[in-house]
């Protein structure tokens, strides 16, 4: 068992580095943040590590429903997916291969040790930025690559791969004893909560596109195109490309072939936006 | 004289270098002081070695100013470092562009494109394509994470590239074409967009069901079924509003609005609603 646990352990600590946000090997965000790091991906990897892919991408499907909306904006993220992703996933493999103990741990896991560990990178690489700033002003363009780039990079691989790896090669064991001991509320409360955080990154996103109160109008348009009419997200997009199109045309004031005779009417709908 | 210029220009392969650099490490060392920053630097080095070999002052200007504090959506914000290549280009080449405009430049757009970009990105392209593969993954099928690599795999790095060249294209006329009145109708109606599919996420992402069990009349029935009827979705919607406010208006912190959130499923839980 321990033996043969080594390797998918070591594996799925790589995959942990390779898909961290700062990671640059693959394209950076591009291939990294958005493709490895997504728990969907993770779920299809640490199964191939594992030798169980089914499970794996069942895993990773349970995981990636409550991670949708994971996002980062200006360093500031709602969870630590990829401790998330290939702690929660990887644990899970190691033990009961169940979809809804790989979700509980990747909530838990991403909600503290993946923050503090996120945390204190961003700390630590104040250090090596300002070695690169010093290298900057002195012309060393060898320190800007190692304070950039060689430095930083050993940093997260100490701290990304060395505790996914040892949580999984130590930890199984612990997490087996937990699942058996831990009271029932608890596991109900983690469950329930894997249901209700997307809310939080959606609510980010939604900090990002609103700009003004009334553009609630289209976020509700959306929700109950889904919620009451029962739609799939393609069909949404192609009735939001409409919806979006017909503004488009309709904010175009200055169009040489005018529908209506004066513009009043059409700037009074969007000066509205200023009331609230 | 003019011919020489010209000779002297960024070439295909250079130009592109300046975009992989920056397209592989931009947050290879972020921190939440610097962020991007010394991505630009590092991308700038072999510039610096063709154009400022004898010249070790400017050298050090150009690693300096490129060594400010940055951030924006690094896909879409190529565009940014496309229209400062070629102002680099420009004064490198002893043009009448001042070394203030490439700073200024990468002040004013970083912004405005980063909330262009992430919701773009984040709001728009990344959670539909999964939401296909999470529909192709049932039942453990690896078609599906599949599909979101290849589709992603291809779409991330030609949206970068792609609006590389753009912006080396607009050059030092960028502003105007970048923050004009045409392109806020653009940008305005791809916001509608994102608004909306943000709204089908929320319907289709967040799960929440009441357990209890009321009665009604000589039958007893559910909560869960009473809400349906009125409102489906009523409780996860409830749920994302209030994340919202306490996201925007209250200006919480993710971690924050987490807490609050547990706090409300725990008692949720305990009291038997949820």
């Amino acid at each position: 068992m321990e033996t043969t646990l080594f390797i998918p352990a070591l594996l799925t600590g790589i995959f942990c580095y390779l898909g961290a946000i700062e990671s640059p090997w693959l394209f950076g965000m591009s291939g990294g943040f958005y493709i490895m790091g997504r728990p969907l991906v993770a779920g299809l990897l640490v199964g191939l590590a594992f030798g169980d892919v089914q499970a794996g991408v069942l895993c990773g499907l349970a995981v990636q429903a409550v991670f949708i909306a994971n996002l980062s904006t200006g360093g500031a993220t709602n969870s630590e997916i990829t401790y998330a992703d290939y702690g929660g996933i990887g644990l899970a493999l190691a033990t009961t291969k169940e979809p809804a103990v790989a979700v509980t741990l990747s909530v838990l896991l991403g909600q503290t040790f993946g923050l503090i560990f996120y945390n204190t990178r961003m700390a630590l690489y104040s250090f090596w930025n300002n070695k690169a700033q010093h290298a900057a002003e002195t012309n060393n363009t060898r320190g800007i690559v190692l304070n950039h780039l060689f430095y930083p990079q050993i940093t997260t691989f100490l701290l990304r791969a060395v505790p996914v790896f040892l949580a999984i090669y130590y930890g199984s064991g612990l997490v087996e004893w937990l699942l058996a001991n831990v009271p029932e509320v608890i596991t109900k409360i983690i469950s329930v909560l894997g249901g209700v955080l997307p809310a939080l990154g959606i609510a980010m996103l939604m900090n990002i596109v609103i700009k003004s109160k009334i553009q609630l109008i289209f976020f509700f348009a959306g929700f109950v195109l889904l919620a009451f009419a029962g739609l799939s997200m393609i069909a949404l997009v192609f009735i939001s490309a409409l919806v979006a199109y017909l503004y488009f045309i309709a904010s175009n004031k200055s169009a040489a072939t005018p529908i209506k005779e004066t513009n009043s009417s059409n700037s009074d709908v969007f000066e509205d936006e200023d009331l609230f | 004289m003019d011919k020489l210029i010209e000779e002297q220009r960024l070439t295909k392969r250079e130009l592109r270098q300046i975009w992989y650099r920056w397209g592989f490490t931009h947050l290879s060392s972020m921190s939440y002081e610097k962020l991007q920053a010394h991505a630009w630097a590092f991308s700038y080095i072999p510039f610096a070695e063709k154009y400022y070999k004898n010249d070790p002052e400017a050298k050090r200007r150009l690693l300096v100013r490129h060594s400010m504090f940055y951030n924006t959506e690094p896909q879409t914000g190529q565009i940014i470092n496309g229209i400062v290549a070629s102002m680099e280009e420009e004064i490198a080449l002893g043009k009448n562009v001042p070394e203030e405009l490439p700073v200024n430049i990468k002040a004013t757009l970083m912004g405005p494109l980063a909330g262009i970009g992430d919701s773009l990105i984040q709001g728009i392209i990344v959670p539909i394509l999964l939401s296909i593969a999470m529909g192709m993954a049932a039942g453990g099928n690896a078609i599906g994470p599949i599909f979101y690599i290849l589709a992603y795999g291809i779409l991330g790095p030609l949206i970068s590239y792609l609006s590389f060249h753009y912006g080396y294209k607009l050059g030092v006329n960028a502003i105007d074409n970048i923050i004009g009145d045409n392109v806020k109708r653009i940008t305005d109606a791809f916001n509608i967009l994102g608004i909306m599919v943000v709204g089908g996420l929320a319907a289709g992402n967040i799960v929440l069901n009441s357990t209890l069990e009321i009665p009604m009349g000589e039958s007893i029935r559910s909560l869960q079924s009473v809400l349906d009827g009125i409102f489906p979705k009523i409780l996860p919607l409830s749920m994302v509003l209030l994340a919202w406010w306490l996201v925007s208006a209250k200006q919480m912190t993710a971690t924050k609005v987490i807490l609050i959130l547990t706090a409300i499923t725990t008692v949720g839980v305990v009291i038997g609603v949820f």
